[in-house]
């Protein structure tokens, strides 16, 4: 299929978006951020809650002035249809009838008792791939257990490994939880439907943000091996407690580095100190283990890290194959000399707020004519109303203006 | 398994050379093979991939007895061939084949050329400048195989000043401004450990990226080359951060465990060594809740606590409070009496938690499988469920070179003359020879 003169990876894909705050809308972003054309459904004159959430326009609330609902909303298209009337309803059966996807993310039973679920759906489509979303998965015990972004990643999340050994399990920060189950959304919504358009049958994926994050590469899956070699439990590990491993003070801020015993002689020329390397007490891997050598490398890591900046300790690094980086602010990112290079950072312009600057979508395209992460604006409220029932179905102008003073639309 | 779960796998037929070391490659890996492709890691015995297959490639049993590894072996023993037997590798390559070959000479690359030819994709997350020594780019492997899907994800893109900078997922996350998100309020960043959430979002922005590619290919009859920097991925789940710098000037602090719209939200320590029950309450009646719950119902009546701003001033008094409270309480009674008033609250999970947890269990989550040269262990499920399909795994993990036999024989066609040769030559093996 051709979307202008694009032709995308998930160009043709129609996805009817029933999500809403952020998980959900954040996966449906992806899709639309590849081709796909992505139709929210939203509460009349309210909308999507996270269009209340902060942070806001220069501190402005209002329905078109949350960034984060500018952030997770880009290239999709906005209806207003409301699913608790019967009219709503028909509307939504009618709409789904016509599209590739349906993607929720409310309670579990929420689509059953609206009358909306995978087997309503699916009857008339079979083709469909429908992907819900929710805390703990459609069954089990909890699956009507209520969660936060930290009570999931406490629960499912490697949070017992974060932080520091005699200070609380730490939270990883900002809706780091749901962006990811986001995007492990939009990847199963993508695996569905290639397995879709091969064989004909759609599928409903049902995904549980505490399962994804149980299962997730972040440190909790290798723990969860590791447990099943040694019997260990694992906790918060102290800082510096591998060989060249820690989060180190330099001039103007800090500088992380990992390390271990098997790659510091890198570590030892980029820190002046080569010759130890032919001391029998550093020569080999196994002789590098032992606990006091820790304690000797940090006396000599801590001071060369004092007296360079974090730019300094980056370009030794680099030069020395040593992995590590600085700890940087958004400043220093926006101003980093490297995501200029890559050009990451984007404008975009928006109607009501003006030009916003945008990190680009996650991965690059190599094709011709187009990096497939050029973004248009977010919605205002219910702005394709009238266009989507118009194409998708045919609906008429008087009907639309009926369909409005009844507040269904 | 569920025998009406019948329908094939999504991503059944498709094959993908992978390339992909550590963890945010893999990642993405793991995800595909679990949902039907067959993986074939691409490996070879002169070269040890540090961190992918153990730190170093044969630890002393000194050097692996420390308690609590992130990547431990069996018993504490790394065995005879310790590459097979390390807990990282083997938790993500269930359902993965390994095959071995030296790409530094030229009949290794006449391989490689071989299967690029009978392959949907190929997959790499390595250091730019360590692809060109083996001649691993779009432009060669478009030549040999036009249709094939590319996907290549170095940590920081394949172009700019940081293009071969070497770093691990808790680098990426530092580079983009994760830990001023992330940390203990008015602590310093060092107080602050590491995270390696970037590995987990890279992997799953790869496995997006490698079905959108592979939906490309099938529609324009031509393969794609993909490019996803894993930095640049994981700034993606900072972006509201980001876009409050660049439209508002502000930059983010970070908040410890607390929130910004959920008053109280906090981190309680239970009875126990190092056991916690996370909390968050998102209503004033869930506040009330709480303080019938914790036995301070005089304050669910107190204006001065009646909404979330106010609380969020008292927050400290609220969080000895609450604290008096989960002292005494078992981490795992606190969450169901907790949840049982409709509160937001969860167990910080260990190990044995998670291998107990009754929701896991109804929901199939472990499934055993044995390893040949590790024994019989549980793995974590797939990501998610589908209604029609069977998920389970179907493989253990792969000693290196185990499927060299399947690949070079059934695959490539090779007679038992030639297996032989390539054999001696240093290509098919099971044993690291450096």
């Amino acid at each position: 299929m051709v979307n202008g003169s694009k032709i995308l990876p998930m160009s043709g894909i129609k996805v009817l978006d029933l999500t809403w705050h952020l998980a959900g809308p954040y996966g449906t972003r992806l899709l639309a951020d590849y081709g796909a054309d992505v139709i929210k459904i939203e509460r009349p004159s309210v909308g999507d809650p996270s269009r209340e959430m902060e942070p806001f326009f220069k501190d402005e609330r209002g329905p078109e002035k949350s960034l984060l609902y500018q952030y997770l909303n880009t290239n999709k298209r906005s209806i207003t249809l409301n699913l608790k009337s019967q009219e709503g309803k028909r509307i939504f059966l009618e709409l789904s009838s016509k599209v590739d996807v349906v993607v929720e993310n409310f309670s579990p039973d929420v689509m059953e008792r609206l009358g909306l679920d995978y087997g309503v759906l699916s009857s008339g489509n079979p083709g469909l791939v429908m992907t819900s979303i929710s805390n703990f998965g459609s069954t089990g015990p909890y699956k009507n257990w209520q969660a936060s972004e930290l009570t999931t990643y406490a629960m499912g999340g490697a949070m017992i490994n974060t932080g520091h050994p005699e200070k609380p399990p730490l939270y990883i920060g900002g809706h780091i939880p749901s962006f990811h189950v986001g995007t492990v959304s939009a990847a199963a919504t993508a695996i569905s439907i290639l397995g879709a358009e091969q064989s004909g049958q759609g599928d409903h994926i049902d995904l549980g943000a505490f399962q994804i994050w149980m299962g997730a590469i972040d440190r909790r899956q290798s723990y969860l091996m590791s447990h099943q070699y040694t019997g260990d439990i694992s906790t918060r590990p102290w800082p510096a407690s591998a060989l060249g491993t820690g989060i180190w003070q330099c001039i103007d801020g800090y500088f992380m580095t990992a390390v271990g015993v098997g790659l510091f002689p890198r570590m030892a020329n980029m820190i002046g100190e080569a010759d130890l390397l032919n001391d029998s007490n550093w020569s080999t891997a196994a002789a590098r283990s032992d606990p006091e050598r820790l304690d000797e490398s940090i006396a000599l890591i801590v001071p060369w890290m004092l007296e360079r900046t974090k730019a300094e300790a980056r370009d030794a690094a680099q030069q020395h194959g040593v992995y590590g980086g600085p700890i940087n602010s958004f400043e220093d990112l926006l101003n980093d000399p490297h995501f200029q290079h890559r050009e990451f950072f984007q404008q975009v312009e928006h109607p009501k707020m003006g030009p916003i600057t945008y990190p680009a979508a996650p991965f690059k395209l190599h094709l011709d004519n187009s990096k497939g992460n050029e973004k248009a604006a977010s919605p205002i409220l219910g702005e394709h109303t009238e266009e989507v029932l118009k194409d998708f179905l045919g609906t008429s102008a008087s009907e639309i203006k009926n369909l409005r003073k009844g507040g269904v639309i | 398994m569920v025998s009406n779960n019948s329908k094939s796998l999504p991503l059944d037929g498709l094959r993908i050379l992978d390339l992909t070391v550590v963890w945010a490659g893999p990642y993405a890996t793991q995800i595909f093979g679990d949902w039907g492709a067959e993986i074939i890691r691409v490996e070879s015995i002169k070269h040890f991939p540090a961190t992918t297959r153990g730190m170093v490639m044969r630890p002393t049993k000194e050097m692996v007895s420390q308690k609590g590894s992130l990547s431990a072996y069996p018993d504490r023993d790394p065995g005879e061939r310790p590459w097979n037997r390390t807990a990282s590798f083997n938790a993500h390559a269930r359902n993965k084949k390994s095959m071995t070959v030296d790409m530094t000479k030229p009949e290794g690359q006449k391989v490689f050329d071989e299967l690029l030819k009978i392959s949907d994709v190929v997959i790499e997350n390595n250091v730019p400048v360590s692809m060109d020594r083996i001649n691993v780019n779009w432009e060669r492997v478009s030549n040999v195989n036009p249709k094939i899907v590319m996907l290549r994800m170095p940590g920081f893109g394949l172009d700019g000043p940081y293009e071969d900078y070497r770093t691990f997922g808790s680098h990426m996350a530092g580079v983009v401004g994760h830990y001023s998100v992330m940390g203990y309020q008015g602590e310093l960043a060092d107080m602050t450990g590491n995270t390696l959430t970037a590995d987990a979002a890279g992997g799953a922005g790869a496995a997006l990226a490698l079905a959108a590619g592979i939906r490309y290919r099938n529609h324009n009859d031509k393969g794609i080359f993909i490019e996803i920097a894993t930095a640049e991925n994981f700034a993606n789940y900072l972006g509201d951060h980001i876009l409050n710098y660049t439209v508002n000037n502000r930059l983010a602090s970070p908040m410890g465990n607390r929130d910004i719209s959920n008053a109280p939200q906090g981190v309680y320590q239970c009875t126990g060594e190092d056991r916690w029950i996370a909390i968050s309450i998102n209503s004033d009646k869930q506040w009330k809740s709480l303080c019938n719950l914790i036995g301070s119902p005089e304050l669910a009546k107190d204006s001065e606590y009646s909404n979330a701003a106010q609380r969020r001033s008292l927050h400290d008094t609220i969080d000895q409070l609450i604290e008096a409270w989960s002292k005494g309480m078992d981490a795992h009674k606190a969450m169901r009496a907790l949840q049982a008033e409709g509160i937001p609250a969860g167990v910080v999970m260990n190990e044995q938690d998670a291998f107990s947890d009754p929701h896991l269990e109804e929901n199939g989550f472990w499934e055993t499988l044995e390893g040949d040269e590790t024994g019989k262990y549980q793995y974590a499920s797939t990501l998610w469920k589908t209604v029609l399909t069977d998920r389970s795994h179907k493989r253990a993990a792969p000693r290196l070179g185990e499927d060299n036999e399947y690949v070079y024989k059934e695959l490539l066609g090779f007679d038992e003359d030639k297996y032989a040769e390539f054999e001696a030559a240093g290509h098919i093996g099971m044993d690291y020879d450096i």
